[in-house]
């Protein structure tokens, strides 16, 4: 009998994230850095060999570049197996017709011939923009126990954003009963995660079906979805508490990483720290970070590889950043790599990967001096340089 | 490279009391985050030695544990890797006393090979260094074994040195000594690194352990060179080293990687140190801790008052705690109120509240593994 695996996920990082500007001009959004020393990738994929899976299609399109030397043979979660483990899967041309992936139902169609390899009985799709930590084979279990073609993860989210998101109504017993992609006037507060689970055999009937409809767009949301709802297929919501953030703006992904600085039991706070559960990353041969006598660091998260000599204040400095004397950071993200000259101000505002902030320079501001509607996180891009004395000014992207 | 390595893991074990009391002297922790044997293990990938064979005697599990697969240094490939050597414990021989004997266990991974030099390395020296000079300028001298050496320094004098060297202006060596306690400042210092032709090295081991002969510096060098059989080169490192061989000197070197010259030195990004991966999530510190001049690994969280130290991963000082001048291993747990002072702390320890600690420099206090100080 051929080798098989029961379940696998396959993993849309496709996205350009252009809600991040500068931050993904070079970069798919998967790769972009959070919390110290992760990449918004790890958290699906530690989540996927935390639940048992070990076999992981990385679909990826836009600048995939780092996003492929980043995941490489995926050991660093270890997902370097000789059956299974995590593969990247760019649009390639065939014979008949070449195309880019059109959609994320388009996607996973295109890589039909990579599922069949593993004659799945479940395909987990999940998207890579989002930070949170997730046991899908409880989401298996319910999925099967429910006798589910197909599982949608659900999650409550505050009224006024829940035209953000696809919204469903479910059922006393949890079922969908309604499904909208992003409704003027959500009917619940019900939201997809975008993480789904489907019976494989159904959900390849339904890819090829949307496939050959010229009119669809090819998407899980819009399309496939509804498709199977109005088939009267059997549709579940499986309820998740926790912590899930969209990190696809600029604000929501400073905001995740302030939420790692949270006290223990605030309802925002997201604890890494779990021995059990342990978030993943490509590691960078970096020593022990230096902190100075001229240093006073409080509130923050500072990773490996850093030399910090300046003010450090409920902040997240990444791996390899250099703060020097005088410097202040205060309420910012700091991303890998870094350097914040001397007398530098750094508030509320997020430097991009190997990023140079000049001598005694400002970035970004306190939200007390300005109009609500002026204010915003300033952002300096990935490489950029901000010179000697430069103001890069509150909501400005550098 | 035309050159393999070999890492004697053993060496010093003694020296170090109750620190290599359950592991070899080559994964005892230093620096924050790593095992004394990730420095010339990573020296040597990084010269690109690819081919590594590490002697072992006793007490091996710790390292087995480090080095895992040695996907962290690149050695899990096809085409070379690690080669771990323990001792052939036999009815006719016991574990091995001194290096060249310990050799005889290599045998075997010297004679497979096809590089023509081997690299010998002891595990206790830290520094960053590429090798490849220095087999260039082995090769040009013709002698038969180059040892590198370092310039006598300061913190040398009155220590015990395992070799000793005087040369001439070609690097030629003119006097040798083992063993020799030291004042005087014009003797080059052995850094237990050595390379020598691989085939050579075969008839050595072979010819020693017929004539049972266990000693490498004394009974295989100085012997040697005192009979005119052996031509020796000393070639002379510039960088930083560091050598750790006893409890006071581990101490004080690993706080002096807070000086700046000896951290870039050591640590460059060019040639990195590559090490076990733990993923633990960065340090936390907390809104009333104070950390000056501190080396700090991932994992930590620092609620008090850290100064001249070096806290290795997932370290917890709790508040109002005061830690000076200390090297707290992995795991360690400072308690509220506490005040340590010129203390090593093995992995695992819990120090409870209150607890006031204080060695001094030269002796610092040294807590065992998994130790409960209340």
């Amino acid at each position: 009998m051929a080798r098989r695996k029961e379940c696998i996920a396959m993993l849309l990082a496709g996205g350009q994230g252009s809600r991040l500007k500068v931050l993904t001009e070079e970069t798919a959004k998967p790769a972009v850095p959070f919390g110290g020393k992760y990449r918004i990738i790890d958290f699906p994929l530690s989540n996927c060999v935390n639940s048992g899976i070990d076999t992981v299609g990385i679909l990826t399109q836009y600048q995939p570049l780092e996003l492929n030397e980043y995941v490489g043979n995926g050991q660093p979660w270890g997902l370097n197996r000789n059956f299974g483990g995590a593969h990247i899967l760019p649009p390639y041309s065939r014979s008949k017709k070449s195309e880019w992936y059109k959609g994320t139902a388009n996607a996973i169609c295109q890589n039909i011939p990579f599922i069949e390899r593993y004659d799945p009985e479940y395909v987990l799709v999940l998207s890579g923009d989002h930070i949170y930590k997730m046991d899908y084979a409880k989401m298996l279990s319910y999925h099967k126990a429910k006798k589910a073609e197909c599982t949608i993860a659900v999650l409550d989210v505050p009224k006024e954003e829940a035209s953000r998101f696809g919204i469903m109504t479910l059922n006393k017993n949890g079922s969908v009963k309604e499904f909208e992609e992003k409704p003027k006037k959500p009917k619940s507060t019900k939201a997809s995660m975008g993480i789904y689970i489907f019976n494989w055999k159904s959900l390849r009937e339904y890819l090829i079906a949307d496939d050959e409809d010229e009119t669809s767009s090819n998407d899980f949301g819009k399309n496939i979805i509804p498709k199977m709802l109005a088939d009267k297929c059997k549709l579940f919501g499986y309820e998740f508490e926790g912590y899930w953030k969209d990190v696809g703006t600029i604000e929501s992904l400073w905001e995740a990483n302030m939420d790692l600085l949270l006290k223990e039991g605030d309802p925002n706070f997201l604890n890494l720290k779990d021995s059990k559960f342990k978030i993943y990353a490509r590691n960078y041969a970096q020593p022990s970070s230096f902190i100075g006598a001229s240093s006073d660091i409080s509130n923050s998260f500072v990773a490996e590889g850093c030399d910090i000599r300046g003010k450090v204040e409920n902040s997240v400095v990444f791996t390899g950043c250099v703060v020097e004397e005088n410097a202040y950071i205060k309420d910012s993200v700091v991303m890998p790599n870094a350097i914040i000259r001397k007398g530098a101000n750094v508030k509320y505002a997020i430097v991009g990967e190997n990023a140079q902030i000049g001598i005694n320079a400002k970035v970004g501001d306190l939200r007390e001096y300005y109009d609500k509607k002026e204010w915003g996180i300033a952002v300096v891009g990935k490489d950029k340089q901000v010179e000697q004395n430069q103001t890069v000014a509150v909501n400005e992207i550098y | 490279m035309e050159m393999i390595g070999i890492i004697f893991s053993n060496i010093y074990d003694n020296a170090m009391a109750d620190l290599t009391y359950n592991r070899t002297v080559a994964s005892l922790p230093f620096g924050g985050r790593y095992r004394q044997i990730d420095f010339v293990l990573s020296n040597m990938v990084n010269s690109g030695i690819s081919q590594i064979g590490i002697i072992t005697k006793y007490n091996y599990q710790s390292l087995m544990d480090h080095l895992g697969s040695c996907s962290e240094w690149d050695l899990n490939s096809k085409n070379g890797g690690i080669y771990l050597l323990p001792p052939f414990v036999t009815g006719q021989a016991g574990v091995y006393r001194g290096k060249l004997e310990a050799l005889h266990v290599a045998l075997n991974f010297l004679s497979k090979r096809r590089e023509e030099y081997v690299l010998l390395s002891d595990s206790t020296t830290i520094c960053n260094i590429d090798y490849d000079p220095f087999l260039e300028e082995h090769i040009a001298s013709g002698c038969d074994i180059t040892v590198i050496t370092h310039e006598f320094r300061e913190e040398d004098k009155g220590a015990k040195h395992d070799l000793v060297l005087r040369a001439d202006q070609s690097g030629t060596v003119t006097d040798m000594a083992v063993d020799l306690e030291s004042e005087q400042e014009d003797y080059l210092i052995g850094m237990g690194m050595f390379l020598m032709k691989r085939e050579q090295l075969i008839e050595v081991i072979k010819t020693s352990v017929a004539r049972d002969l266990h000693h490498f510096e004394r009974e295989f060098m100085l012997r040697g060179f005192r009979m005119g059989k052996l031509s020796v080169h000393a070639s002379k490192f510039n960088g930083v080293v560091l050598r750790n061989e006893s409890v006071s000197v581990f101490f004080k070197n690993n706080l002096r990687l807070a000086e700046e010259k000896v951290r870039k030195d050591i640590f460059r990004s060019d040639r990195p140190i590559y090490t076990k991966v733990r993923d633990e999530i960065p340090s936390f510190y907390g809104k009333d801790s104070e950390v000056n001049n501190c080396i700090i690994a991932d994992g930590c969280k620092i609620e008090g008052k850290v100064e001249n130290a070096v806290l290795f991963r997932d370290v917890k000082v709790k508040k109002g705690s005061v830690v000076t001048n200390c090297v707290l291993m992995q795991g360690t747990e400072i308690g509220e109120n506490c005040t340590i002072d010129r203390v090593i702390m093995d992995k695992n320890v819990t120090v409870c509240n209150g607890v006031e600690l204080k060695g001094a420099t030269t002796s610092p206090i040294v807590i065992k593994k998994g130790e409960t100080v209340e």
